[in-house]
């Protein structure tokens, strides 16, 4: 009865604490989000016309790409295209050995992570920086992400300070960071203060932005009109990341396309206020040209993205902006964390991708969801979520991924209500499993009888007492 | 692309973008509420008279670098004269100039008039210099005005850099400036 993801969210819910903060803090940040949708009263439009962008673009999508790689080109970028992954991590690579690159600065991207970047450049030798703060105390931990937008939410500050610390972070940038609070360092320490810690990341990382040969930066957006790129972020680690070292690299799904500035403006005003509950991030940066001396490179990623296009049921997930409302919001996902879920991208958008991605691999996470459909309410572009979960559901069977119980159950259901005078003789025979033995009724029936009693039956079915009047109530 | 042309099913318009917007009557005083509110960012209203050095002086009087190239701004370093943006960095205190500035989340467009950008993100404290009549109710109209410099870089800035990535903890100072003045004039 249980799936991969129910086995490992059963693992997270052990601790009950654990579980209320990271519920509570999600739920704060969805209740945010609605505070800010209120207030601006044409949201509703917004939204629509940004499913109907997203729709249009997506499906005129190769005549963009031309067009945006045109432009991008009269710029003076370099425009690469890859096909898949690997295509992807060689062409970085081939980029970063022809500038002779030791040691490179990113920002946050949820393609690099899609493509496993950071473990083949380690592999050939390349110093990986994620500037990010969450990004980069995951990467310190060595651990993945487990949401797309505040990837280190579940590290406490306790576990921040004690990695910090087994990195001489502390050690080497703890009293520059006190100073600067004009704060007593043993003090600060001993509560793991957040101000603190942030500020030992930011001389720690203000290092490796001097340092490194180059900056990499996903695309929150592409402007077909323009052939530049938005990337947004509240941290201002992307501005780092590319104002210093010599060369910029773009890492862009071909999905991120929209057409001019007057549609930027409509995902700019959803995109901060749906994902964490702001009016904006602090920082939406527009990338045309390279730096007078130095090199800009955008590398167009399809990674099965074309195929997706194909697909009937699920080619609207291409409309996704990454803003993690869905997750934020789903019951499921925040009573189960991220590393629930056997995809890098959790929740609602995360189910539908990894099915997308390898449905042998992924098909565990289709019954992490209700089907409250609270996903589609929040969606900025109106992603169809639950109905995607729902039809995946329906094609377990036929990709022989059926559970063999719930399977067995369904067909006995099928054969009772197809036989009235079966299911009324049943209904007749139920109020004897009253009288039985507890150890008999009581078999669990898999993670259903979990923390549930046996119910008792009624002495009479609802049937009865119709045909009886409803007079012996 | 072929593949990509192949796979199209059906086609879809672009949607009409008339629809009304969010409209402030008073739009610097919006501004100015969502600059010190949400994006926390201090304001100061130039007045007739006030002189700019002596404003950035009394925000930041422990400043001990100043680094802009905006006409008339005192500054220790120019981001147009620097060999290399690295050596920006130590700036206390940087000067841009900001060209439009958005009522409904306090973005100000800072287009790139400077050789090396790094100066807009490498200071601890940044000062915004924007004319009030160049503020709008909304994106949309923020958007119909910017233009991209030749240098072909431009962002919209919101506030000091933040983060809430311990616990959720919001603390100012990130990765970039720690403070934002925005002087109006």
């Amino acid at each position: 009865m249980s799936t991969q993801h129910s086995r490992k969210a059963n693992e997270f819910v052990k601790d009950t604490a654990v579980v209320d903060r990271h519920d509570a803090t999600f739920w704060a940040v969805r209740s945010r989000r609605d505070t800010m949708a209120h207030e601006v009263p044409e949201w509703e439009d917004l939204r629509e016309a940004a499913s109907r962008i997203k729709k249009h673009t997506v499906t005129h999508l190769a005549d963009y790409l031309e067009k945006f790689a045109a432009n991008a080109g009269r710029n003076g970028v370099q425009v690469h295209w890859a096909k898949d992954a690997d295509e992807y991590n060689a062409i970085v690579l081939e980029i970063l050995r022809a500038h002779d690159v030791r040691k490179v600065v990113k920002s946050k991207s949820m393609l690099t992570e899609e493509c496993g970047l950071n473990d083949s450049l380690i592999a050939h030798g390349i110093d990986v920086v994620e500037t990010d703060l969450g990004e980069r105390i995951l990467q310190l931990l060595g651990v993945p992400p487990s949401h797309i937008v505040m990837p280190a939410i579940h590290i406490t500050r306790e576990q921040v300070l004690e990695c910090f610390r087994a990195h001489g972070i502390i050690e080497k940038e703890g009293r520059k960071a006190a100073d600067s609070m004009n704060g007593d360092l043993d003090k600060l320490v001993a509560e793991a203060d957040p101000t603190f810690l942030t500020r030992c990341a930011r001389y720690h990382l203000r290092d490796n932005f001097m340092t490194a040969d180059c900056g990499m930066t996903g695309a929150n957006f592409g402007i077909a009109a323009t052939g530049e790129v938005v990337v947004c972020t509240n941290e201002g680690n992307a501005d780092m990341s590319t104002s210093i070292p010599p060369l910029h690299i773009v890492s862009m799904g071909i999905e991120k396309l929209i057409p001019d500035y007057e549609s930027m403006a409509v995902f700019q005003r959803l995109l901060a206020r749906n994902g964490t509950g702001q009016p904006t991030t602090v920082y939406t940066s527009h990338f045309r040209r390279p730096r007078p001396g130095s090199e800009m490179h955008i590398i167009l990623v399809d990674n099965g993205r074309s195929d997706i296009l194909g697909n009937e049921d699920h080619w609207q997930t291409l409309k996704c902006m990454r803003c993690g409302a869905c997750m934020n919001t789903c019951p499921v996902y925040r009573r189960s964390g991220g590393y629930s879920y056997s995809y890098f991208i959790p929740g609602p958008i995360g189910i539908n991708l990894g099915m997308l991605r390898d449905s042998d691999k992924h098909y565990g996470n289709c019954s992490a969801c209700s089907l409250c459909c609270s996903c589609d309410n929040v969606c900025p572009v109106k992603v169809d979520l639950s109905t995607q979960i729902y039809k995946w559901r329906q094609q377990l069977d036929s990709m022989h991924h059926a559970d063999p119980m719930k399977k067995t159950m369904s067909e006995g259901m099928k054969v009772m209500f197809d036989h009235p005078g079966l299911y009324t003789a049943a209904l007749r025979m139920a109020p004897l499993a009253n009288h039985m033995p507890s150890w008999l009724t009581g078999i669990a029936m898999g993670p259903w009888c979990e923390a549930h009693d046996m119910p008792r039956f009624a002495k009479k079915s609802f049937h009865q007492l119709w045909k009886s009047g409803l007079d012996e109530k | 692309m072929s593949r990509l042309r192949g796979n199209v099913r059906e086609t879809y318009d672009m949607p009409d973008l008339s629809f009304a917007k969010l409209v402030y009557p008073d739009r610097v005083g919006a501004f100015i509420k969502t600059a010190t509110t949400a994006a926390g960012a201090s304001v100061i209203e130039m007045q007739e008279g006030d002189d700019i050095n002596e404003l950035i002086r009394r925000a930041y009087p422990n400043a001990k670098t100043i680094a802009s190239n905006v006409p008339g701004v005192k500054a220790d370093l120019n981001p147009d004269d620097v060999a290399k943006p690295q050596d920006l960095d130590g700036t206390d205190v940087s000067v841009v100039a900001g060209s439009v500035g958005c009522a409904e989340n306090a973005c100000i467009w800072i287009p790139q008039t400077m050789k090396q950008r790094a100066v807009c993100f490498i200071c601890e404290y940044l000062v915004i210099i924007l004319d009030r009549d160049n503020i709008v109710s909304n994106m949309h109209e923020a958007y119909s005005r910017i233009e991209m410099p030749e240098l072909g870089f431009g962002a919209f800035i919101s506030g000091p850099s933040k983060t809430a990535d311990i616990e959720q903890a919001l603390v100012y100072g990130a990765q970039s400036f720690c403070g934002v003045t925005i002087i109006l004039r």
